[in-house]
């Protein structure tokens, strides 16, 4: 098995798991509660793994992509509707990704934010029409690893281990007031709906299909999500830990994405800095690309219009439009001056309402004998 | 009916007035004085570029002057603990902006149990 087969498992994974939502929400989750919320990411990181394989399967051996089955299953009715959540969902989380890339960087250069913006749509559509599928991932997948640096802050700074493994076993902290039994509450949930973003799967199952997958290619669709998505979570529980050990303490619970590049810059200085943004800039980037392809994937598949990375731009017409069409709405939004914060909440609020409508129906239909001969 | 929503909207915006509302700009803008402190701590110690510091302040006073203005009692003791934090200087040391920080969170513990 070719290692560089196991991009498009680390672009999924890294543009899932540490995009600008992860960023905040790591951060946030440790520095409120400590590591407690650590076995939520653990809970979420096996329930992905298990979907993104499943889709992956379903990909493999039925060679039909998770929407289009969905359509089948669901109804006309209830999948329209499963397809209108989830365009919201993605695009809302799409602007935010395009916002977030915009705010790093900002941090990096200086320059003014709407300007960014506008630069990092014009480079994502260029990047998408010009790179072929497995060069989309390999790029954004591999740059995406700068992220490593956020673990490596964690070693260097000697946490205490031992509480680490402790968030690893499911619990609610004691004697919290009803208030902060609430705020926990939506802290698990939107860990879970975040981790758990199902253009994750309809993004990585197109993927498979993209790169032609067969039933020979059962093994690598295994340790991709295995591997991949372990990777994603590893790196989210380093931000979680490193925040609840240096931001906790000092009363901070990160308001802005840049805060969380700190956890570098404290043991590393400059460099770590600049590692640390760079991660972040091509996983957030990675994850702008995967919420827009996975939203005009959606579309063309629902209405059954040729898709894909793999043909020229102008051998599926509809499907080049609508992704062009989805960046262009992504940047709209950004442009109104709107919050990446907000943005990144309402996404997840969207995300819970089309999380049972998509996993339902991957999972009836994976054990589906009919389809999965 | 247009009278009776008018109603609603006048009692649900009376209901929504005061420390309670405004908890969560106190939390904000509490979070955001440490932050700044720990940028301003990273910076003096050389461990941040000037660029990355430079930006962070634009966000970070952006946001105290959302929380600020957000405000439904902007004459209250944490009112002026905001104002007096978007007054202090960019580079301001990082224990002065600790102070702040401290200062909002006794407020907010005292609002939080009450």
């Amino acid at each position: 098995m070719n290692p560089l087969e196991l991009t498009l498992g680390i672009m999924t994974a890294v543009g899932g798991f540490v995009d600008i939502s992860e960023l905040v929400f790591a951060a946030k989750a440790g520095s409120t509660f400590g590591y407690a919320l650590i076995w939520v990411f653990a809970f979420s990181t096996i329930g992905i793994i298990v979907f993104s394989e499943m889709s992956g399967r379903v990909a493999a051996v039925a060679k039909q992509p998770v929407f289009n089955l969905m359509r089948h299953r669901l109804g006309l009715k209830l999948g329209l509707i499963t397809l209108a959540a989830s365009i919201i969902s993605n695009l809302i989380t799409c602007a935010a990704e395009v916002g977030g890339v915009a705010l790093i960087l900002n941090y990096l250069t200086g320059l003014p934010y709407m300007a960014m913006a506008v630069l990092v749509t014009a480079v994502l559509i260029v990047s998408i029409w010009v790179l072929p599928f497995k060069w989309i991932e390999r790029a954004y997948g591999l740059l995406g690893l700068f992220m490593v640096t956020f673990a490596v802050a964690l070693v260097a700074i000697h946490p205490p281990w031992h509480q680490i493994a402790g968030g690893l076993v499911p619990q609610v902290p004691h004697g919290l007031s009803t208030k902060e039994l609430l705020t926990f509450g939506y802290f698990t949930v939107a860990i879970i709906s975040a981790v758990m973003f199902p253009y994750e799967v309809y993004f990585y199952s197109s993927g498979g299909i993209e790169e032609e997958w067969s039933i020979k290619d059962l093994l690598t669709n295994r340790v991709t999500s295995i591997l991949g998505m372990g990777l994603g979570s590893l790196l989210a529980i380093s931000i979680l830990a490193s925040s609840a050990q240096l931001f906790g303490p000092m009363n901070v619970d990160p308001e802005l994405p840049g805060t969380a590049a700190l956890e570098a810059a404290i043991p590393f200085g400059k460099w770590g800095l600049i590692l640390a943004l760079l991660g972040m800039f091509f996983a957030v980037a990675g994850a702008a690309v995967e919420t827009c392809l996975a939203n005009a994937y959606s579309i063309a598949q629902f209405f059954g219009w040729m898709w894909g990375r793999h043909k020229k731009p102008w051998e599926a017409p509809r499907f080049t439009i609508t992704w062009i069409a989805l960046f262009v709405a992504a940047l709209g939004i950004v442009l109104t001056g709107v919050d990446v914060m907000t943005l990144v909440e309402f996404a997840v609020l969207f995300s819970i309402l089309v999380l049972p409508l998509t996993y339902l129906p991957l999972l009836l239909l994976s054990g589906d004998r009919k389809f999965m001969r | 009916m247009r009278r009776t929503l008018l109603m609603l909207a006048a009692f649900v915006s009376g209901c929504s007035k005061g420390p309670e509302t405004d908890l969560q700009y106190i939390k904000q803008a509490r979070s955001l004085a440490a932050e700044w402190a720990l940028i301003n701590q990273q910076a003096e110690a050389g461990a941040v570029t000037r660029t990355y510091a430079e930006s962070m302040h634009q966000w970070l006073h952006d946001g105290l002057q959302t929380a600020s203005v957000s405000l439904t009692q902007p004459n209250s003791a944490y009112g002026a603990e905001i104002r007096a934090l978007i007054a202090e200087p960019e580079d301001a040391a990082p224990d002065r902006l600790r102070s702040h920080s401290e200062a909002l969170k006794q407020i907010e513990d005292k609002l939080e149990s009450a």
